[in-house]
Parts: structure tokens; C-alpha cells; sequence
């Protein structure tokens, strides 16, 4: 039986796989799993608010619509497993360990973030939660997580690597190398790419000719997925399967998780190339909304415990923007130190 | 004390870190099972196993990245990018990640990447870079480039022991066309730091890598037949510079002549005569001048490729101009 | 109670200005934290922009439509909402706050350039080396001093080796005991020992191999130039004004010798194993003594120059000689040298050639002597011209036909040269 599975017959299969997996997944769990995602969404507002009030400098991203997709992947991953996200993925680095304190440092830049102002937005590594984070340069860390990947394997550690890209970033060589490298080494990697639908400007249809970019799997010889990336339950489903295959040895996967992207690329990008239609399409589809009414129906989820959580979460977050504009930049002569390790 | 040829010398040294600290291993193309385009890594794989001697996939960028993140992890991989010319496939990977996670995230990046470089073999333009200038800009890495044997063993070693990313530049025509005493055993040649590998008092001749050879070679003819003494300076560390070694010699000798087999504009001659002409310019006696490759793609044929590259000659001629002036 | 500005945020990397585009709220009016104040507009975006507090809107800067630079103040909260409402001065044109961090600090390594006196001016026009002129200082040797030191480095610059063996030289010729050992003989009155510099070493070689290369004979003729004498002596002040240099004797006996050779190419050759090299271009070598030798710097294509011509080339070759400001190009290529012993007063000498020319001229001292002209006595201004020559290829009878003919071009010399 061969290990590739054309994509067209995803669907089917997926079908099948995820309602079991919807009862994996205790009453618990998916209300951490909301939590996680009100928390990614308020705290992502907040860092808008803040770059709109000149406070954060530079640049700012937006996961909004990608959230169901950044909780539910990390959600599967142990605490020996690596994390390499990309930029849309804040909620998996809340679900990994992350504090809402140290990213907001982070996208300020001050002094005691975690990359001490060298380095902005989700541009830091944190050794002891495992989370490398991104460059600008797209497809960059995939050939670093690869790596990550090879180093588990050689010294048997059972840790899985988890990474992401997008749509655009699938067509740059390193996403393609360093899958090359993973199959037919079967390194422990699980590269989810985010499809919301545009790079930039640019939308799918200039990207690929493909039907799915997990049909691209095909190409190297490994299992490929396509999933409803607003959908919680499917995401952890199969991420899960992946994170097992991995740690099972039996090498990497491709997940596709479509959602939209409901903002601009960046908070600088006004998207007026997304046609209206499309985003009220998805509006219909936000994950939050889905998930809320998921365990309203279920009756995990009341009322008050929203409202507590929005109060927790708000709290939180109040506090993480006042501790941040009270720390300052680091000292200028900081600039020139550091540069090689002793 | 044994006398090998440098590639012997590399081998036993990478050998040689390998038996001391199994978190080294070695990773690129062809490595494993054949034992390296050069042989370098000729039995490692029956010796030390596939875990310690990784065979890969034809992807520079993807080696170079896997290096990267395996280093970043705690281990101490060994890269080869088989011909030094096929870096530049993996340069994003190399000054955009290796040289910069320390600056920004405080974590070590201990890796190596072997560069077998170089002309005078008939190589043509994609077989014979000096690609050092490049990364020689790019803070957060280091480079290294043995002339002799001995060096390439301490360097190799010392390489490999580094918290940094290091470039190691090994000239495939000094392979097996230079032999030299090798101790057996442990030692290291610091990174960093230059060696003096001729004496003298008139001239200050700074180099690195295959025009060491040649420049000792001019050194003596110019001793004997002109009575000018000259004193070669070998950087073996091309960042860190060994500044101090280069400004107290010329120093001594107020003329200089900076030599590399890299084509000249834009070689790291241009920053060394620059921090001569900024430290030093008291003591100079004469302008200080470079000589490197002309600049232009490696040719092929023998007679191109002998006017593009510096040789004896030409560092004699230069040697007599300087000492006339 | 605090005053909280609001500033233009910078949407994007490259954005420099914003153009508000609507105010939200009046000068007053309550507003939340968060809550929208105002909108702006920016090529990239447009954007709601949040309040950063809580309070009243105390100050709105600018109007709607008005574009200014990001990072501007333009417009102040008041955090109390009770207090009565703080206007700040009249609207004023802020100038936009660069707010790009300081710059850091110059990490390019600071020189310290060497705090001693330079005593050493700029008058000089010879070239010294730092690494020299480090030395002199330390040493304290005047420029003057400087000046006087033969040099050996290219066109005969002082060079490191040159100062240390003078300043060697100074200390032993202070020193209150015997002077310095000489290779042979006793200290005291015996010999010194003087080391060649290269120019001697250059000189002393060349007349050496001339002498043993070419068959030397000489010939020896006088001039009457007193015709050239009387008319350069009326015409220098306005040559010079109209020139800018001295018109000086040899300007035309090289005019002369040029024409003469023209005649006698033979003259203008080589000698080459059993071959002859007969030179098509005439490059006059011009003479000229320095202080511790001689060098001979040469008006190449000298037939293609008129007298003036002649005369700049000339003096410019001299002037330059002197001030040790020749090229290498300029003391190559002659076929034809005229050497001064008269310079010095004698009557004429006997030059030795130049290689690998095959003549040589001297021209002796010009001195008024009395001349026999038509059986009479007359005091005419007189020169010995004396010419060495290589009997190789030339006989006597050239030689002396040439010389001739230099003597019948000076005494009949057009002198049409200002007009």
C-alpha cells in the first residue's frame, strides 16, 4: 500500500477520521482550545491598537481567521517537541508555553523581551519551550526545523518538529528541499501551510496550478492532507496523526489547512484586492464563531463563562501592555555586543 | 614527527573530533559511501556509522539550514558543500540564520562548513571559487584558511570546538601537492591568530591560503638575488583578523604587499590595506599594494587561468617594484 | 492629572506623512480609551486610529485634509475628565520629531593622528613618506636638512633607508672621538669610506661600458655666435614676458643641432651587433649637472618643434631636473646628446657618449676673444663646440662635416624667432 494519499480521496478518509476524533478531544480541552483562540484574537487586536497608536514600530501581522489552525497544531505536540511558527501562528506559541507578557515585550522590543530588542514581532527563540521563531525570508526556518528534525532522529529522541508556511511560500525552493531531505530520510517533521487564499497580493490561482497543495505530497512520497483549517476538531485530528507518524519514525507529513486571511497581509495593507464576497464567505466560517457555538450547543460553554474569560483575558492583556511600555529599549551600546558566542 | 599531505591532515582531524565528541557528525553530498569528491571522508562510514556520517540529498540550502538547526539543538555538525562554489545556493540560509541567532537570540550555532575552494586545478569559473569576501562581511561568522598541513589539523579542530558558525577554506590544490609535519594527537591552532612563516625586515607580504607558497618561494629568490629580506605573514584566520600581526609587521618593515588568490576587487585585501593605511600610516614608507586573481570569472583554459591568477612571478615583480620604490 | 498626546503613526516602513481625514471627536468631547478618534490616510492604508487613554479631547492640532509627518503631535488627551479643560497654546506648525534612535556611536576605530610638532612645512618640492617624515621628526631633522639628503627610492626619493643612514651618518660625524673606521688606512686623516648611491653607481657603470662599447674620437671646431648673443641679448625681457621663461643659449644650439642632423642622419643612430639602427625621430638629450651627479633629460620629436617650441621643452626638461620631477619616459629614448662643459668656464671637454648613441656634443664656455675677420682684429663673442663620436660608423670626415655644419647654422642663424 503506498504511503502517499492522493488528496482527492482526503475528504473521504477524513471524514471518517475526524468524527472519531471529535471524541478525543474532552469537554476540557476544547474549552482551553477557545480560550487559546479568544486569547490569540483580543491579544492580536491589541497589538493593532498599539501600532495604530504608534507604540509598536516597524510592522505588525494578524492571524485573524488562521486561529483554529495555530491552537489546534501545537495543541498535539509534547513538551520535547519543537515548534518553528511563522507569523500568522501567535496562538501556537501561547499553546506551547509562551507568555502573554514575553510577546508583548517581544513586539515592543524592549530590553527583557526575549530577544532583547535585537529582533521584533514573533522573531525570537525560546530554547526551553522549544519555540524557534521565524525570519522574514519565507520557507527560511524550514530547512533549520529540518535539522531540528535530523538531530532528534540521530540522537533517538522521539521529538517531533512542527512548522508552518503559506501558500506563497510553498513555491520557494527551501520548502521543497528541505522536504526532499525529510522523506527520504522519514525525518520527524509535520509542515502544515496555512492556504488563506493569498501571498501579499498575490491570490492562489497565481500561486499554483495544483488542485491542493497537499497533492504536492504525492511528489515526495509522503502523506498529504487537506483540511477545514477553521474547523478545531479536524485540525487536531490530523495534526495528531501527523505528530504520531512522526514520532513513530515513519517520517514527515504535508497538512494543508485552508482558511481565509481576514486581514491584510499586514497592518499596513488595507487588501482592497480581496474581493467583499469573499471575505463575507468567510466571515460566515471565523473559527471563534464556530468553536463558541460548538460548545454553547454542547453546553460546555455558558455565558458566564465567557464573560470570565473575556475578563481574564482582558486583565491579562491590560497588564502585559502596561508592563510593556513601562520597560524600556535596551541601552545603545547594547547594539554592538554579542554578535559571536564565547 | 610524521610529514602528511594537507588532506591528510583535515581527515585526521575531523577523525580525530569525532572520536573525542560523539555529538559531531558530518552532513553533505556523497560524503558517506563514497567518501567525499576528494576523499576526505574516505571510511568514516564504516568506522563511525551512518548517524555519524550522513549522506544527503542534492539541496545546499536544505544541508546548510539542517546544519543550522542541528547546531542549534546542541550538536556540532560538520557540512561539506563539495565545491566551494555551490555555497552561494545555500547563502541565505548561511548570513541570514547561522550568522545572526546568536545576535538576536543569544543561542550558539556550533557548526562547521567545509569549503574545498580554489583555482589552478583546470576547474573553469564553477569549480575554482575563493568565495571568502562574501561571508567575510556578514558579522556573526568566522573563516578560517589553512595553508599547511599542520595548520589545517589544528584549524579543523579548532573549528569544530567553536560556539560560532565557522568557514573553513580548504584549498583543493593544496591537497596533495603540500606535505608537512603533523604531530600525531591533540592540538589546536587558535582561531584568530597568524603566523609568521618567513622572517624578514624590508617588505611585509600578508596572505592566507595557496599564496603562501608562493610567496615564501619569491621571498627566497629576492634574498638571494636582490639582498632584500622579506617577511611573509600567513592570516591562517581570516575573521577575526589577526590585526596586531599585520599592523606590528609592517610596523618593522614600512612597505607592504597583500597577496590573495580571490579576485581583486572587493577581496579582503582592500579592508586589510585599509586598516594598515588607518593604523599604521606613520610607519609606512611606501603605498601599500595588493595582488589577487584579475577580476573575472575563472577561465578554463590554461593559459587564461594562468594570467588570471598571482603566482611567483608576479609576486616577485611586485616585491621588486615595492622594494625600489 | 496627566496630558496624553496622540501622535501620527507610521503605517509601514516607507510611510513618512498621514493626511487626517476626519476627526471623530470636538475639542471637549469625552472619549474612552481605545475608543476611534480620529482617521487617517496614508498610501498604503486607511486607518482607524484608537485613543491611546481615557479622558477629554483637550487639543486637535490640525484640521481635517491637512498631511503631516508621522510621529507628529496632533492632538493632546486630558486624562482628568472633572477638570476644567487645558488648552494649550495657539495651533502650532510642528516641526515632525525624528524619532529614529540616536545614532549610534561611530564603531570605526579612531585614529589618534601623531601628536608631535610637524616641523616639517609643505614648502618642500621633493616627496617624503610618512614613515620619513616620522623619522625626522623623532630625530630631529629640519626640512632643510631633509631636503639636502640624497635619495635612492624611486626618482630619487629619501627613502627609510636613505634618513637612517644619515641619521647613522650625524652620529658618527658629531661624535668628539676619531671618526668612523674606514676599510683601509688609519682613522685619523686617512680615508673615509663614501658609499655610492645609486645615481653614482648608475653613472659610474654607464661611461664605463660607453668607453669599452664605442670607438671614441673627438673633433673640435669653434663659433662665432656673436650674431645670436647681441640679438638674444636685445630680444630676453620681451621673450620672457611673452614666454614666461628665460631665453637661454642652449634653446639654440639645440634648434641648430636638430637642423643638422637632418642633414646627417647617420648621426641620429645605433649601433647593433654589424648593424646600423638609423632613428627616425630626433630626441635631443639635454644635460643638466645636479648636485651629486648628472642626468639627461630628452626633447623627444624635436624636429617637429619650432625654436620656441624648443626653448619651453628645454626649459621645462631643465627646470624639472632639478626639482627631481622627471618621469622615467623623460630621460629614455634620446638619439643625440649636447652636454655643457663650458657651463663651469672651461674652453671645451671631451665628452663621453651616451649609449647607445653614437655622438655626443660639447659646448664649451662662450667668451669674447679676439678673431682675425678680413685681416683685421675683432672682438666677437666665441665658442668651442667639441664633439665625440663613435669611429664605429662614423669617420672623421662625417664628424667633422657635421660639425661644420653646426658652426655655418650658428653663425648664419635666422633669426626670424619673434615674429
Amino acid at each position: 500500500m503506498s504511503t502517499a494519499v492522493k488528496s482527492k480521496n482526503t475528504r473521504a478518509v477524513l471524514a471518517k477520521r475526524t468524527d472519531s476524533a471529535k471524541q478525543h478531544l474532552s469537554d476540557a480541552e476544547l474549552l482551553r482550545l477557545f480560550y487559546f483562540m479568544r486569547l490569540t484574537r483580543e491579544f492580536e487586536e491589541s497589538i493593532i491598537t498599539l501600532y495604530r497608536q504608534g507604540k509598536i514600530i516597524g510592522g505588525a501581522f494578524s492571524g485573524n481567521g488562521n486561529e483554529a489552525t495555530a491552537v489546534g497544531s501545537a495543541f498535539c505536540l509534547k513538551k520535547e517537541d519543537y515548534l518553528f511558527p511563522m507569523h500568522r501562528d501567535l496562538g501556537a506559541h501561547l499553546v506551547k508555553g509562551q507568555t502573554v507578557r514575553n510577546l508583548m515585550l517581544q513586539h515592543l522590543g524592549r530590553a527583557n523581551s526575549p530577544a532583547r530588542g535585537r529582533d521584533g514581532t514573533g522573531h525570537y527563540a525560546d530554547a526551553s519551550l522549544r519555540i524557534y521563531g521565524n525570519i522574514s525570508h519565507l520557507a527560511a526556518m524550514i530547512p533549520v526545523a529540518t535539522g531540528v528534525a535530523l538531530a532528534s532522529k540521530l540522537r533517538n529522541e522521539r521529538s517531533v518538529v512542527m512548522t508552518y508556511i503559506g501558500d506563497g511560500g510553498s513555491s520557494v525552493g527551501d520548502f521543497h528541499e528541505s522536504l526532499a531531505m525529510c522523506s527520504v530520510m522519514k525525518l520527524p517533521l509535520v509542515l502544515i501551510v496555512e492556504n488563506n487564499q493569498f501571498a501579499y497580493s498575490t491570490p492562489i490561482t497565481k500561486q499554483f496550478i495544483v488542485e491542493r497543495i497537499s497533492d504536492r505530497a504525492i511528489g515526495y512520497g509522503i502523506p498529504g492532507f487537506t483540511i477545514d483549517g477553521t474547523d478545531i476538531n479536524e485540525v487536531v485530528a490530523v495534526c495528531a496523526q501527523a505528530v504520531d507518524r512522526a514520532r513513530r519514525g515513519e517520517g514527515p507529513t504535508l497538512i494543508e489547512s485552508v482558511t481565509m486571511r481576514m486581514h491584510g497581509h499586514s497592518v499596513n495593507d488595507g487588501a482592497e484586492y480581496v474581493p467583499k464576497k469573499l471575505l463575507d464567505e468567510w466571515k460566515k466560517k471565523d473559527p471563534l464563531m464556530k468553536i463558541e457555538k460548538l460548545l454553547m450547543d454542547k453546553k460546555i460553554l455558558t455565558p458566564a463563562i465567557r464573560s470570565d474569560f473575556e475578563k481574564k483575558i482582558s486583565a491579562e492583556l491590560q497588564e502585559a501592555v502596561n508592563d510593556a511600555l513601562e520597560s524600556s529599549y535596551p541601552p545603545a551600546e547594547d547594539a554592538a555586543s554579542e554578535v559571536y558566542a564565547e | 614527527m610524521p610529514v602528511i599531505s594537507y588532506i591528510d591532515a583535515i581527515s585526521r582531524g575531523l577523525r580525530e573530533e569525532m572520536e573525542r565528541d560523539s555529538s559531531v557528525f558530518l552532513l553533505g553530498e556523497d560524503i558517506g559511501e563514497y567518501g567525499g569528491a576528494f576523499k576526505v571522508t574516505k571510511g568514516f562510514l564504516d568506522h563511525f556509522g551512518s548517524d555519524r556520517v550522513v549522506d544527503t540529498v542534492l539541496a545546499e540550502s536544505a544541508i546548510l539550514g539542517a546544519a543550522t538547526g542541528a547546531a542549534l539543538v546542541g550538536m556540532r555538525p560538520v557540512a561539506e558543500m563539495q565545491f566551494a562554489d555551490f555555497v552561494t545556493c545555500g547563502f541565505n540560509q548561511l548570513v541570514n540564520n547561522s550568522a545572526s541567532m546568536h545576535y538576536r537570540w543569544n543561542l550558539p550555532v556550533p557548526m562547521v562548513v567545509r569549503l574545498p575552494s580554489g583555482a589552478g586545478i583546470h576547474g573553469g569559473p564553477f569549480h575554482s571559487r575563493n568565495p571568502e569576501a562574501w561571508f567575510f562581511h556578514q558579522p556573526g561568522l568566522k573563516l578560517v584558511a589553512p595553508s599547511t598541513p599542520y595548520d589545517a589539523k589544528g584549524l579543523i579542530k579548532a573549528a569544530i570546538r567553536d560556539s560560532n558558525p565557522v568557514l573553513y577554506f580548504e584549498h583543493k590544490r593544496l591537497y596533495r601537492h603540500i606535505k608537512g609535519e603533523v604531530p600525531d594527537g591533540d592540538y589546536v591552532v587558535e582561531i584568530g591568530k597568524g603566523d609568521i612563516k618567513h622572517h624578514g625586515n624590508d617588505i611585509s607580504v600578508i596572505t592566507y591560503g595557496s599564496t603562501v607558497h608562493p610567496a615564501i618561494e619569491a621571498a627566497e629568490i629576492l634574498e638571494k638575488q636582490d639582498g632584500v629580506s622579506t617577511e611573509v605573514v600567513d592570516l591562517r584566520t581570516l575573521m577575526p583578523l589577526d590585526k596586531e600581526l599585520i599592523l606590528s609587521s609592517v610596523r618593522r618593515t614600512g612597505k607592504v604587499l597583500i597577496v590573495h588568490e580571490d579576485t581583486l576587487t572587493g577581496g579582503i585585501g582592500g579592508e586589510i590595506a585599509a586598516l594598515i593605511a588607518e593604523h599604521a600610516f606613520e610607519s609606512l614608507d611606501a603605498p601599500i599594494k595588493r595582488l589577487g586573481a584579475i577580476d573575472t570569472p575563472t577561465p578554463f583554459a590554461p593559459t587564461l587561468e594562468e594570467y588570471f591568477l598571482p603566482n611567483k612571478e608576479k609576486i616577485l615583480t611586485a616585491l621588486r617594484k615595492l622594494a625600489a620604490y | 492629572m496627566a496630558i496624553v498626546d496622540v501622535i501620527m503613526p507610521q503605517m509601514g516602513e516607507s510611510i513618512a506623512e498621514g493626511t487626517i481625514t476626519k476627526w471623530y471627536k470636538k475639542v471637549g468631547d469625552k472619549i474612552a480609551k481605545d475608543e476611534t478618534l480620529l482617521e487617517i490616510s496614508t498610501d498604503k492604508v486607511d486607518s482607524e486610529i484608537p485613543s491611546p487613554s481615557a479622558g477629554l479631547v483637550a487639543e486637535l492640532l490640525f484640521p481635517e485634509q491637512k498631511t503631516v509627518d508621522v510621529h507628529t503631535v496632533i492632538a493632546r488627551i486630558q486624562t482628568d475628565v472633572h477638570a476644567p479643560l487645558v488648552t494649550g497654546p495657539e495651533q502650532i506648525e510642528l516641526k515632525a520629531q525624528n524619532l529614529t534612535p540616536e545614532a549610534t556611536p561611530s564603531f570605526g576605530s579612531s585614529f589618534e593622528p601623531s601628536t608631535a610638532k610637524q616641523s616639517v612645512s609643505a614648502e618642500s618640492d621633493r616627496f617624503f613618506s610618512p614613515l620619513v617624515l616620522n623619522i625626522a621628526r623623532a630625530e630631529g631633522i629640519s626640512l632643510g636638512e631633509l631636503e639636502k639628503i640624497p635619495g635612492t627610492g624611486s626618482n630619487n626619493r629619501v627613502s627609510k633607508k636613505d634618513i637612517l643612514e644619515y641619521v647613522e651618518r650625524r652620529k658618527s660625524s658629531g661624535a668628539v672621538t676619531h671618526a668612523k673606521p674606514s676599510g683601509a688606512g688609519t682613522p685619523s686623516g686617512g680615508t673615509e669610506v663614501i658609499k655610492m648611491d645609486t645615481m653614482r653607481k648608475a653613472i659610474a657603470e654607464h661611461m664605463v661600458r660607453s668607453i669599452h662599447t664605442s670607438a671614441h674620437v673627438g673633433s673640435v671646431t669653434e663659433a662665432d655666435v656673436s650674431k645670436i648673443a647681441a640679438y638674444r641679448e636685445k630680444h630676453k625681457a620681451e621673450f620672457e614676458r611673452r614666454e614666461g621663461f628665460k631665453l637661454t643659449f642652449t634653446s639654440f644650439f639645440v634648434d641648430v643641432v636638430v637642423k643638422a642632423i637632418k642633414d646627417f642622419p647617420l648621426i641620429n643612430a645605433s649601433v647593433d651587433g654589424d648593424s646600423i639602427i638609423l632613428r627616425k625621430d630626433i630626441n635631443i638629450g639635454v644635460a643638466v649637472a645636479l648636485e651629486n651627479g648628472l642626468i639627461v633629460p630628452v626633447v623627444k620629436h624635436a624636429a617637429g618643434k619650432d625654436f620656441v617650441g624648443l626653448a619651453r621643452a628645454v626649459n621645462d626638461l631643465s627646470n624639472r631636473a632639478r626639482t627631481k620631477k622627471l618621469a622615467p619616459d623623460d630621460v629614455q629614448g634620446g638619439t643625440f646628446t649636447i652636454t655643457n662643459p663650458g657651463i663651469f668656464g672651461n674652453l671645451f671637454g671631451f665628452p663621453i657618449i651616451n649609449q647607445p648613441q653614437v655622438a655626443i656634443l660639447g659646448v664649451g664656455a662662450i667668451k669674447k676673444r679676439p678673431v682675425v675677420i678680413d685681416d683685421a682684429i675683432a672682438i666677437r663673442s666665441m665658442v668651442y663646440i667639441s664633439m665625440s663620436y663613435d669611429h664605429r660608423i662614423i669617420d672623421g670626415a662625417l664628424g667633422g662635416k657635421f660639425l661644420q655644419r653646426i658652426v655655418q647654422y650658428l653663425e648664419n642663424y635666422e633669426l626670424r624667432i619673434m615674429n
